[in-house]
């Protein structure tokens, strides 16, 4: 990545980022672009810490993949938890506009002309479409399996795994690092290669350091918390940043301690984390009622530039819809009734009374 | 010869015009200079400012690249008004690069993945030490030694006892009046604060770069610290960082710079 210097490379879902001279591609959903500040550059590493189940991070993989396969790009899945084929013929499918978009432009469109600002009537009212690469998906149908088969997909299971270097505690990241490569140079995808028709390589890696990944027991290393993870993390963006590729894992670091993963961070270059709602008190908060979860982005690294896109302190929270993943600001309803009225009135069982609106009677 | 003068006096004010370079005033008297890292702010561009310095004042370099990948440094130089990759033709940089090296050691069980550890150091020390002499040899100015991100090191599986003594061989080389070293350190673990405080004892100057306790703001990215040994306080800088570079200022003076 780094240096799309020579003209355009015209792969299709890419799209140039002349200031800062990287190549974006999207992660599939359209808020996550556009918080990243127009996608995932090309040749990095992205890591989405997992909520406690895991479900939603596996979500945000699946529109990785997803997108992947319909612009064509090449892929490669790899996880011991599940099999990495089921993955893919479970992606969702491709929908080809904004399933919430159109309902409400549709219903906001006014017919009266302007008659001050005229000059703005035609122009656009958002100007997302512009320079959105990414596509939408319906989560509740999967995508249909021709197109899955004329698609360039390596699915990596650790069902194969050598006892080579003792340098992994686990002998499978090796394997899984060795898959990788093998993958970029089989495709072509080296900087320095040279190939007829340029296309990126999508690496999805599903939870990355879950108790699958565990040394196995006469490994000569103590469990050193997540010294394997460091080194994968690190190998991997040495790997990736030399070519054509993009990588997204998950990895379930509720499970280490809280503070083992930073070296993993550091050396990634987006780090996001998702933290549900369900199964926490927070479920029952009215405030958040709306939405699934927290999603915090950790780090953005300023690649190319001095200065990150991180947008700051904003909280993000994401929902899910049957249509969409959505991630928003979060904005805290104004203070109006309910936090007063069911403090006073004591809890009752007929439902829909503590709704009501201050200006019902 | 009189035109040479000018155009030095001119190199020299470009140098010193830089606002970051000015607050963090590193002398060709500070052998070691070394950069902390903490939390999830990037320190890149002290060194990639440094850079500038020390190609300004006509110097040369050894760059040990761990982090960032040379396309980085030159968009990021281009910024600063220095063309990287030219600098390397013209020999006045040289660059090692593990991380263009581990990507051929993956599935060969080579170099960087060999089990022996020290090997990797002391391989890596012998390729600085003779790239160093011949940047000495090829001309009287300064040399610098500078590593982005030595606590990498520790992710290649490096024992620390082998990461202290390859800085402290790197450090060695100051022996020489004409050399200096640059050596960037990221902290987030307990291995690496010791690798940074042991590099840190021995720094004439040392910069330390940290998020801003309170959280994110608009208004500031973060904290800058330089400390200089001899002297007992500690310089306090804030810095913003923008696209095209970073602004400094003392702490507090942030808001006069919101009305300029």
């Amino acid at each position: 990545m780094e240096k799309p210097s020579r003209g355009s490379f015209n792969i299709p879902g890419t799209v140039i980022n002349g200031q800062n001279a990287q190549l974006l591609t999207s992660t599939g959903i359209s808020s996550v672009d556009s918080i990243l500040g127009g996608g995932l550059p090309v040749g990095t590493v992205t890591i989405i810490e997992e909520d406690i189940y895991g479900s939603h991070a596996k979500i945000m993989l699946d529109y990785f993949l997803a997108e992947g396969i319909v612009n064509d790009h090449s892929t490669l899945v790899a996880s011991l938890d599940m099999n990495p084929y089921n993955i893919i013929k479970n992606l969702p499918a491709v929908i080809h506009n904004d399933p919430e978009e159109s309902t409400i432009s549709s219903d906001s469109i006014q017919d009266d002309k302007m008659r001050i600002a005229f000059r703005y009537q035609n122009l656009p009212t958002s100007d997302k479409d512009s320079h959105n690469i990414g596509h939408y998906f319906d989560l509740s149908k999967t995508m249909s399996l021709a197109d899955i088969e004329n698609s360039d997909i390596c699915y990596w299971n650790g069902q194969r795994i050598e006892n080579g270097t003792s340098m992994f505690a686990n002998p499978a990241y090796n394997e899984l690092l060795k898959a990788v490569k093998e993958k970029i140079k089989e495709g072509k995808f080296f900087l320095k290669d040279n190939p007829s028709k340029r296309n990126v390589l999508r690496v999805g890696i599903h939870s990355l350091g879950s108790p699958m990944w565990l040394p196995s027991r006469d490994s000569y290393h103590l469990m050193n918390e997540s010294r394997d993870l460091d080194m994968f993390i690190f190998c991997l963006r040495a790997l990736v940043r030399s070519a054509f590729a993009v990588a997204v894992i998950t990895i379930p670091t509720h499970l280490y301690h809280e503070n083992s993963l930073d070296r993993c961070i550091h050396s990634s270059d987006i780090a996001m984390r998702l933290q549900t709602f369900s199964g926490t008190e927070l479920e029952n908060n009215f405030s958040l009622s709306d939405y699934h979860g927290f999603f915090h982005l950790t780090k953005l690294a300023a690649i190319n530039s001095f200065a990150s896109k991180h947008p700051g302190s904003i909280e993000y929270v994401f929902k899910l819809r049957r249509k969409k993943f959505h991630i928003e600001k979060l904005h805290l309803p104004p203070d109006l009734q309910e936090v007063g009225s069911s403090n006073s009135t004591p809890p009752s069982i007929a439902c829909g009374s503590s709704n009501k609106h201050l200006l019902e009677f | 010869m009189r035109f040479s003068v000018r155009l030095d006096g001119v190199l020299h004010r470009m140098a010193t015009i830089n606002p970051l370079l000015v607050s963090l005033d590193i002398k060709s008297s500070d052998r070691v200079v070394s950069i902390k890292e903490n939390g999830n702010v990037d320190s890149n561009f002290v060194i990639t400012h440094l850079i500038k310095q020390i190609l300004g004042d006509g110097n040369r370099m050894c760059f040990v690249i761990l982090h960032n990948t040379l396309g980085h440094y030159q968009n990021v130089g281009k910024r600063l008004g220095y063309d990287f990759l030219k600098q390397i033709e013209e020999g006045r940089i040289r660059t090692i690069e593990p991380l263009k090296d581990i990507v051929e050691d993956i599935g060969n069980e080579t170099n960087y993945f060999v089990d022996d550890k020290e090997q990797v150091v002391k391989g890596l020390f012998k390729s600085i030490k003779s790239t160093m002499e011949e940047l000495v040899e090829a001309g009287s100015s300064r040399v610098y030694l500078v590593i982005d991100d030595i606590s990498h090191l520790l992710d290649l599986g490096i024992d620390l006892k082998y990461i202290i003594s390859f800085i402290n061989y790197c450090l060695s080389l100051i022996n020489d009046e004409r050399i200096s070293v640059v050596i960037n350190t990221h902290v987030c673990s307990k291995s690496d604060e010791i690798i940074c405080n042991n590099l840190n004892y021995v720094s004439d100057v040392v910069i330390e770069v940290m998020p801003l306790k309170t959280g994110v703001s608009r208004e500031v990215t973060g904290l800058l610290n330089i400390e200089k040994s001899g002297k007992e306080q500690v310089t306090q800088f804030h810095f913003k960082a923008y696209d095209k570079g970073i602004k400094t200022f003392h702490l507090g003076e942030s808001v006069y710079n919101l009305y300029k």
